[in-house]
């Protein structure tokens, strides 16, 4: 097991490697400015020139791609050209935004999803499974932020209960940490849970169909037992997969309900940096979210060996 | 019936209490204290007022600096920081009697070495400096509190030169003004106005606090300038992308004023008792920019065909969600807000949507339906609908638009090189004076070459006799809609929304400003 998780380690050096070049291409080579967005629309030619030599930009793109790879192995992430500061504070600013609406959103994705699939799997065919199944379809096919605008309308503007967007740290003031992140929160699990639900449903029913639940229900064992006991741990590894996804997602910056419910996290950050062109800024978000995502699937793979002590890593 | 003498000095004893009373409450309402949040687009590229001309960091710097002149209620130039200044007979010698005591937030007093180092900086980087100093001879100070600008030629720009609010003539101390070079944004925050820098989270908020030494000056508020009061204890700007978040947050209360707003709003806070909408004025004429430096648009026939050709009050409706409060029917190119310079001239080629005139000049222009390059972006929902519109306008009588649609990013680089499109959509917003219209000039994309043009364009900058400036500036105007060198639509507005709680706003102005402002909660 430690042998696997060393030789997965390992292969994040060149999966970041590939990914930080092809950003770093793709970034500079689609059209737009950095220059000419700062500026402003009226701006000259000449005084782009300047600022661009100013910043560097005027210079070959292989000689920018080797200094950038020079100041990510030191460490640096460069100097955002909007923001005034570098790009390695730029992200650990956002992270703490990021991180509580993952970690909520998927709570409410978990608590909604699992509990949805289950219960239709248990009862196939029923009206709980038609109802539920129906609920997962809407949290696929409903736009997020078709939801979240009805929501601040219903719940921040016609009833006054939340407000409406913002954000405040839980270290701070958690109260109000609470109430930004309730809509935002549910607005985003209510869609992540339906894929949840979805595979909860399908994994169940095939657990429910092996030999050693008929062998359970023999035995005389209740309902409740069969499912949550024999069925449900049998179940649950495809289910912790698309959790570990969901939440590589979502750490990645759930955009829309960043920039909806005006939350300053990865998600609102790297849209804007796209947007003005903030080159650093992009790499940056994308090295780190790249990262994330190969660490969490290695933690879910490394998951399934506790969930089913079948599984073995040679 | 008559009342008594005493009966009636009774009377008026109460009524003159009544009225002081009503004047002294009316005083005590401009109270100190309290936050205002303000909910705008997104984070400014810069808070340095020299480097871009970006309209959201004019609108924050102008609360953190000041420059020695600044716009009355008819955008005309008022003195700021300087107390008075004197011409010499010749017309080339301009000397500033700068204003004594005035601090900057760091403590140090303002005086001429800060002003000459800010504005050498702002002559070489903005591009109303750039105009002003390419005609300054010499720049220099003559004492402690006086600064003396010698002219190569008489010029009619100096006073409003330094007094427009965009890309402004911020005074900087002068450490500052001489750390950072023009071309390299200032990272250090310290001006003379009435509120100070205290804090900036990228894509939270910007505080700004009173800056308690301030020392106004005695006039009444009169536009951008006069008297500066900062009532608030703290302004707080919030960056709010969504537009739709913007307007639910004023509503609910957690913004006392947002800016920027979508027209599609304006009905659903007409009817919220809590706050008021506002209709900025200017904001901007739509345009299409022309290539003028190479490709199909160089040629003036087809440029004068496009003129010809669209119907625009359909599409400033249409633009506008439909709401005539939103837009104007007006051809000059310079808006009434700005009277000085407002024309209304007759029988111009403006709005003429006339079909045989367009065939004759396709004809004449030797089109062979080449597709048109038009160059717009869905980032500014209003520059998409009208390219969008006036390609259907435009195909209709015989042209062919490819319409390329970036975004914002991608407009704004393309339309340096010349080869890349054929026209592109934008805004053009209040010049406050002739020599100021970019679109009239050489440097700005679309290139505007023409010797007549440029011409009339060197002449009202040298022109000092207002009268004869007005003259050059109609025909100027006519010769515009000659040789077409843009596309003037109509003027757009704005949409703005401020909490009933907020007292004192200036609706008046372009852009908005927080001082003389306060809250009542």
């Amino acid at each position: 097991m430690t042998v696997y998780l060393v030789r997965r380690l390992l292969t994040l050096i060149p999966v970041l490697a590939v990914v930080v070049t092809v950003v770093f291409l793709l970034i500079h080579l689609i059209p737009g400015d950095p220059v000419g967005v700062m500026l402003g629309p009226d701006a000259t030619p000449a005084q782009i020139e300047a600022t661009r030599r100013a910043l560097g930009l005027d210079r070959p793109l292989y000689e920018q791609l080797f200094k950038f790879y020079a100041r990510v192995l030191q460490g640096d992430l460069g100097q955002s050209y909007f923001l005034d500061r570098p790009v390695a504070t730029a992200l650990l600013d956002r992270a703490e935004p990021t991180l509580v609406l993952t970690f909520s959103a998927l709570l409410v994705a978990v608590v909604i999803g699992v509990p949805s699939g289950i219960i239709a799997a248990a009862y196939p065919g029923s009206l709980w499974d038609r109802g539920l199944m129906l609920g997962a379809l809407l949290g696929v096919c409903v736009p997020g932020f078709w939801l979240s605008l009805n929501f601040i309308y219903l719940f921040a503007v016609r009833l006054g209960w939340l407000p409406a967007a913002g954000y405040a740290s839980i270290f701070t003031d958690p109260l109000a940490a609470l109430s930004y992140m309730v809509l935002p929160a549910v607005s985003l699990g209510f869609n992540q849970s339906a894929l949840i639900a979805r595979i909860s449903r399908s994994c169940m029913l095939e657990a429910l169909q092996q030999d050693y639940v008929r062998t359970a229900r023999a035995k005389g064992l209740s309902q409740g037992a069969v499912t949550w006991v024999h069925a449900f741990r049998n179940a649950l590894v495809p289910v912790v997969t698309v959790i570990g996804i969901t939440m590589a997602i979502l750490i990645g910056g759930a955009v829309v309900t960043e920039i909806v419910f005006n939350i300053p996290g990865l998600g609102r950050l790297i849209i804007s940096a796209v947007l003005r062109r903030d080159y650093p800024v992009v790499q940056g978000v994308i090295l780190v979210t790249a990262t994330a995502y190969v660490l969490i699937n290695l933690a879910v793979d490394a998951l399934y060996v506790v969930i089913d002590p079948r599984i073995r890593y040679e | 019936m008559s009342l008594k003498p005493s009966r009636r000095a009774v009377l008026l004893a109460l009524v003159s209490l009544a009225l002081v009373a009503g004047a002294a409450l009316t005083a005590d309402a401009q109270k100190k204290g309290g936050i205002l949040r303000v909910g705008n687009l997104g984070e400014p590229p810069a808070l340095d007022a020299h480097w871009t001309t970006a309209s959201i960091t004019e609108m924050l710097t102008n609360h953190i600096y000041e420059g020695l002149y600044s716009l009355d209620n008819n955008n005309r130039p008022i003195p700021m920081l300087a107390e008075s200044h004197t011409v010499s007979k010749d017309g080339l010698g301009y000397t500033f009697k700068l204003r004594q005591g005035v601090k900057f937030h760091n403590g140090k007093e303002m005086t001429s070495d800060d002003v000459i180092a800010s504005l050498a900086r702002w002559g070489k980087q903005s591009v109303y400096g750039k105009t002003l100093f390419s005609q300054v001879a010499e720049w220099k100070a003559l004492d402690k509190y006086t600064v003396e600008m010698k002219l190569k030629e008489k010029s009619s720009i100096v006073l409003i030169s330094l007094a427009v609010p965009n890309n402004f003539g911020a005074i900087y101390p002068k450490e500052i003004a001489e750390k950072f070079a023009p071309e390299v944004k200032s990272t250090e925050w310290i001006g003379t106005g009435p509120f100070k820098l205290a804090e900036w989270k990228p894509d939270q908020y910007i505080r700004m606090v009173r800056f308690d030494d301030y020392k106004p000056r005695n006039e009444k508020p009169n536009g951008y300038g006069g008297g500066k009061t900062a009532y608030l204890d703290e302004v707080r700007f919030q960056p709010v992308p969504e537009v739709a978040t913007r307007v639910a947050q004023v509503e609910t209360g957690e913004l006392d004023f947002a800016d920027d707003l979508n027209l599609d709003a304006y009905d659903r806070l007409k009817k919220n008792p809590n706050l008021r909408p506002i209709v900025s004025k200017p904001y901007y004429w739509l345009v299409a920019v022309l290539n003028k430096k190479e490709g199909l648009m160089t040629n003036a026939k087809l440029r004068q065909a496009w003129q010809a050709a669209i119907d625009i009050e359909p599409i400033m409706k249409n633009v506008a969600g439909g709401h005539t409060e939103f837009y104007r029917m007006d051809s000059s190119l310079i808006p009434p807000e700005i009277p000085a310079w407002h024309t209304k001239l007759s029988g111009l080629p403006w709005n003429e949507r006339n079909k045989d005139k367009v065939k004759r000049l396709l004809a004449e222009a030797g089109y062979k339906k080449e597709p048109i390059r038009f160059m717009t972006t869905q980032e500014y929902k209003w520059m998409y609908d009208f390219a969008l519109l006036s390609k259907q306008q435009l195909e209709d009588v015989g042209f062919v638009i490819d319409l390329q649609v970036v975004d914002w990013a991608t407009l704004v680089k393309r339309r340096n090189n010349s080869k890349e499109y054929d026209a592109f959509t934008t805004g053009i917003g209040a010049s406050y004076d002739p020599t100021h219209a970019n679109f009239l000039t050489a440097s700005w994309p679309g290139w505007t070459t023409d010797e007549d043009i440029l011409k009339l364009q060197a002449e009202l900058a040298r022109e000092t006799d207002q009268k004869k400036r007005q003259a050059l500036w109609e025909q100027q105007t006519r010769q515009f809609y000659e040789k077409v060198p843009v596309i003037r639509y109509g003027d757009l507005f704005g949409l703005r929304a401020i909490r009933n709680t907020t007292k004192g706003f200036n609706e008046k102005t372009e852009r908005v400003r927080f001082y003389n402002v306060w809250v009542e909660k």
